[in-house]
């Protein structure tokens, strides 16, 4: 299918906080309450719409344990933009934030996006870390939060699809290098033999809709 | 050499007359050189004479030098020619291949270049020494690192993946040279990659992500596609690695729309004067068909395959595939993998399958290209391996398409009127009854294929006629089956007919009782079950023909009087025994081309003599083997009760219905009683329920009634209370009454005890008095009598002092 622009997605976070259920979620719409360790890394593929353009999205979804965390480390670079993925139940999977994001900050690209993730946000009796303090952090470290859950698709899509948003708009403010693919976006055929990406729709990102998995 | 000796001595000096050094003795010196030379020249030119040393004194150097090698890797990265110079060195004496330098030297060890490896991959910081010796651009520094890194994966592939996998942008960094513009350097990465993805699923997936079908399908594309040189092929083997086994590659590489990109590798070309194949060509091409078979693979995912297969006919790809089916001057082992591509692409997917079905071959009359297919399929000049793809590629054409399966039992009964043409039906027979034994074998699974999970095939296959001599009537396919199994004397034939003859008659009663109707068809099982012969193959004809006669007993209606169920079980408890019968029917899973044919769909056989069995044989046999012995040991054991009420089995079976139709009788009748009984209940209840309703709407009448009277009284000024004031007020009273009787009841009591007490207290004072009267009259006696004894004495002349003597107290008891 025709596609205005591909990103590359990671989705990172430790070991059981749900990153393949969100994938999961938003490429299947379903749910899979076992948890099934991930081995190495999985891949997902979805289209969406932002601003009247396709957009595919191509996620790699990475395995938590520390066991695989140097295989992790060899898709920073080429994504455009980040998942991190912490449980709100489990204060420790917050606590380790930080490392991660030294971690992603240190392979990656200097303009990925990196939006933060609380996921679990329907096991509200069992919280342990406070929805103030996922802001908090998101605020200091510049990345946009949101709490989802993947049970019950809760913010699911926006968090993918506002990920994909605040990549479009650094498109479309000319801070990617689009002509990169080691960047993690790639022009769609149809585009690119259009010419004049950029510039031409800077009005930014209008409304998204999710569009069905291709 | 002088060259080299000359430059030797210009660089250690001259030698001591006299005295030749040996090469061991070079080499030392010309490392101790490397380690203590304080000039950058000197050291340089000693790398530069080990690099020439290295390929005939490989031990030597590789003993002495190894360490300082990897010292200049790291202290002397700056100067890109002594690098080169270290890189090369270590290159040679890793090398896995021997050089022509040391053929003749028999101290070398074969594995001498894995021994090194060994050795240098110990400490792993030497490989982040090479790999970031990657980041140089200059060109031979690049080349050589390239070089030796490939080297290291050849001997030691898992070592190597493991440690590169750690490090970070480890595989990054070659993928990366990869778009180098220099063709050298791209090419040996290529080589590189295909070594480091090998059987490495988290390599494979990094290289994916890091845009390697972008960079491969450029690369194809600028070479020229299938007419490209090696380059392509190296391409294709590094794509064919990414997607092998990997589910996750294979995915990215469908939803990359990859899938589209392949098709230009298979555009042949049109009008044009026929070029010929070059042997390169060949090779690409085989190497694309395989990449489409690994997306199509039946050990992928189910849902990755049909996708996958999807795509691949919405794209066109399955239309280029058929063209070169059809197209001339294709090479035979080509078109051999085309077909088996074709199977794959179209296996157990209805559309794809009716889109082959449809497909017309370029010859005249037209004929569709399955019936081309199948002629070359029965066709004895034909290459074997192109025969057993038509075999798999017909069976992928049936697999799971109950539509195709009836299309091709179609072409054979008596209904269809084409004459005409030549049909599969037609071909299929036509193989099934020839000389030729694969012939036989190829008919026989490919009839086998179109009843598989399909009972209406099964019955109508029956109604199927031969005409075998002019003149005598014709016979069915399933009595001429029986009979050819009977006759012939060929192993495989034997086996596809027993493989056929099992497949048709499971679950199919009907079949069941043709067969058995056949004249010499149970003799001839019973006989090859009890046969004694000791071989493999024997072996396995006496398990088939268990396995067939155990389906005749099992799948039996009892409508053919001599054969019943019971009759031949007791054939078969006498004949053969029921031990005997389970060991013969294990045999067949113990022959080897059983187990080799199970792995697989399709059959992987090499010569003629490998055919012999079918993947979906096996499976049907896995299926039934323990259904069939289970309901043999269940039944034998209830059948010595059975067995003597059962002496007319047809009034027995009447009996048991009868049984049946009562029970189901009683079961009838109680349960209508039981509606009865729950209708009158609902009635009752219904009359209940308007019952209810009436005294309710009554209810609410007084009740809106009493409201009325409420708010009527309300209106009284004086009794401005509320009915729950009211109430509680009256419950007061009533307590209050309740008090006040109680007293009243309590002062009651009280005034009758006293009054009784006052009763009894006359009662008292009135014996008193009585008492009192009696004492008086007892004293005015005794006064009397006192008087009297005074008189006496007064009278006796005794002086009497008072007037009143004391009396004596009177007793009063």
């Amino acid at each position: 299918m025709a596609y205005a622009y591909l990103f590359k997605y990671i989705i990172i976070g430790d070991t059981g906080v749900g990153k393949s259920c969100l994938l999961l979620q938003f490429t299947d719409k379903r749910f899979q309450p076992v948890h099934d360790l991930t081995i190495g890394v999985e891949f997902g593929a979805r289209m969406i719409t932002i601003d009247g353009k396709q957009i595919k999205l191509q996620i790699w979804d990475t395995a938590g344990q520390e066991a695989f965390r140097s295989i992790t480390r060899s898709y920073y670079r080429g994504a455009a933009g980040a998942l991190l993925v912490y449980d709100i139940t489990r204060r420790d999977t917050f606590n380790h934030l930080t490392t991660w994001l030294e971690d992603a900050r240190q392979h990656s690209n200097s303009n990925m996006v990196i939006m933060l993730i609380g996921n679990k946000s329907d096991l509200e009796s069992r919280r342990e870390v406070k929805k103030e303090e996922g802001e908090a952090f998101a605020r200091e470290h510049g990345l946009v939060f949101m709490e989802t859950s993947a049970k019950t698709a809760a913010n699911v899509e926006e968090a993918f699809i506002n990920t994909a948003k605040e990549i479009y708009e650094k498109i479309q403010e000319g801070v990617f290098d689009i002509n990169n693919e080691a960047n993690g976006i790639k022009i769609g055929p149809q585009h690119s033999t259009g010419g004049g990406a950029s510039g031409a729709g800077g009005a930014g990102a209008g409304g998204a809709a999710g569009g069905g998995c291709c | 050499m002088d060259f080299f000796k000359s430059g030797l001595k210009t660089v250690l000096g001259a030698p001591e007359p006299g005295h030749q050094p040996s090469g061991a003795e070079t080499v030392e010196r010309l490392v101790d050189r490397v380690n203590n030379s304080t000039l950058l020249e000197d050291r340089r030119d000693a790398c530069r004479a080990l690099k020439a040393m290295s390929r005939k004194y490989r031990v030597e150097v590789g003993a002495q030098g190894m360490e300082t090698l990897k010292q200049v890797l790291e202290l002397d990265r700056a100067d890109s020619e002594t690098i080169n110079y270290a890189l090369d060195t270590l290159n040679n004496i890793m090398s896995p291949s021997q050089f022509e330098e040391e053929e003749d030297n028999p101290q070398v060890p074969m594995n001498i270049g894995e021994q090194f490896t060994e050795m240098f991959i110990k400490d792993h910081h030497n490989i982040q020494l090479v790999l970031d010796l990657l980041d140089e651009y200059d060109f031979r520094v690049r080349l050589s690192a390239v070089q030796l890194l490939t080297s290291l994966l050849t001997n030691r592939p898992k070592d190597i993946q493991e440690i590169i996998l750690v490090k970070p942008m480890g595989v990054s960094k070659m993928m990366d040279l990869l778009s180098d513009t220099r063709e050298v350097i791209r090419n040996e990465t290529l080589l590189l990659l295909i070594k480091l993805t090998k059987g490495n699923a988290n390599i494979q997936k990094i290289v994916a992500f890091e845009n390697a079908f972008d960079r491969l399908f450029e690369i194809v594309s600028s070479e020229g596609f299938s007419d490209g040189g090696i380059i392509v092929e190296d391409c294709l083997l590094l794509m064919l690695n990414l997607l092998k086994n990997n589910s996750s590659n294979i995915n990215f590489f469908k939803e990359g729309s990859y899938i589209q990109k392949m098709l230009p590798m298979f555009n042949t070309p049109e009008d044009t004067e026929d070029p010929g194949w070059s042997p390169q060509k060949v090779s690409n091409v085989h190497c694309m068909l395989h990449i489409v078979r690994t997306l199509v693979s039946p050990s992928n995912s189910a849902q990755i395959v049909l996708d996958c297969q999807r795509i691949m006919k919405n794209v066109g790809l399955l239309d280029s595939l058929c063209n070169i089916l059809m197209a001339s001057g294709v090479p035979a082992d080509i078109l051999t993998e085309t077909i088996n591509t074709v199977g794959e692409v179209v296996r157990g997917n209805v559309g794809n399958q009716d889109f082959i079905g449809n497909v017309m071959a370029p010859s005249n009359p037209p004929r569709p290209a399955i019936v081309v297919l199948l002629m070359s399929m029965v066709n004895e000049k034909q290459p074997f391996s192109l025969r057993c793809a038509v075999l798999y590629c017909f069976q992928c054409y049936l697999y799971h398409n109950e539509m195709s399966q009836a299309n091709l039992v179609q072409t054979l009964l008596p209904s269809s009127t084409d004459v005409s043409s030549l049909t599969s039906g037609q071909l299929l027979c036509g193989g099934l009854f020839s000389s030729d034994v694969l012939s036989n074998w190829f008919s026989a699974v490919s009839l086998m294929h179109a009843l598989i999970d399909n009972p209406i095939q099964k019955e109508q296959l029956l109604r199927v006629l031969l005409a075998t001599n002019i003149g005598s009537s014709p016979v069915s396919l399933l009595h001429q089956c029986t009979l050819l199994l009977q006759q012939t004397t060929k192993l495989q034939t034997k086996v596809a007919l027993l493989m056929l003859l099992s497949q048709w008659m499971s679950e199919c009663p009907a079949a069941v009782s043709a067969f058995l109707r056949v004249p010499g068809g149970v003799g001839y099982l019973v006989n090859q079950t009890c046969s004694n012969e000791h071989d493999e193959n024997e072996y396995l004809l006496q398990g088939l023909s268990a396995f067939l006669l155990a389906i005749c007993i099992h799948f039996n209606d009892d409508s053919v009087e001599n054969y019943s169920k019971d009759s031949l079980k007791q054939l078969l408890v006498k004949r053969i025994g029921m031990e005997t019968f389970t060991a013969k029917l294990s045999e067949v899973s113990k022959h080897e081309l059983y187990n080799k044919a199970a792995k697989h769909p399709q059959l992987r056989a090499k010569i003629p003599a490998e055919v012999l069995i079918d993947y979906e044989f096996c499976r049907l046999f896995k299926v039934l083997e323990s259904v069939l012995v289970k309901s043999f040991i269940v039944k034998e054991e209830a059948s010595p009760e059975e067995a003597g009420e059962r002496s007319s089995p047809g009034g027995a079976a009447l009996e048991q219905y009868k049984a049946l139709i009562r029970q189901q009788d009683a079961r009838l009748q109680e349960l209508v009683a039981q509606l009865d009984a729950l209708l009158q209940q609902n009635q009752s209840l219904q009359s209940a329920l308007n019952d209810s309703l009436a005294s309710n709407s009554h209810l609410k009448d007084e009740n809106t009634l009493l409201k009325a009277q409420v708010s009527a009284a309300k209106c009284v000024p004086s009794t401005d209370t509320t009915p729950s004031q009211d109430n509680a007020r009256a419950s007061e009273y009533e307590a209050r009454i309740q008090q006040l009787t109680a007293e009243v009841t309590r002062l009651n009591d009280l005034l009758r005890t006293s009054q009784e007490e006052k009763k009894s207290a006359a009662e008292e004072l009135e014996k008193l008095r009585n008492d009192q009267d009696d004492l008086l009259v007892l004293l005015s006696d005794l006064d009397m009598k006192v008087n009297e004894y005074k008189m006496r004495l007064v009278s006796l002349g005794e002086k009497v002092e008072d007037e009143n003597p004391e009396v004596p107290e009177p007793n009063l008891t």
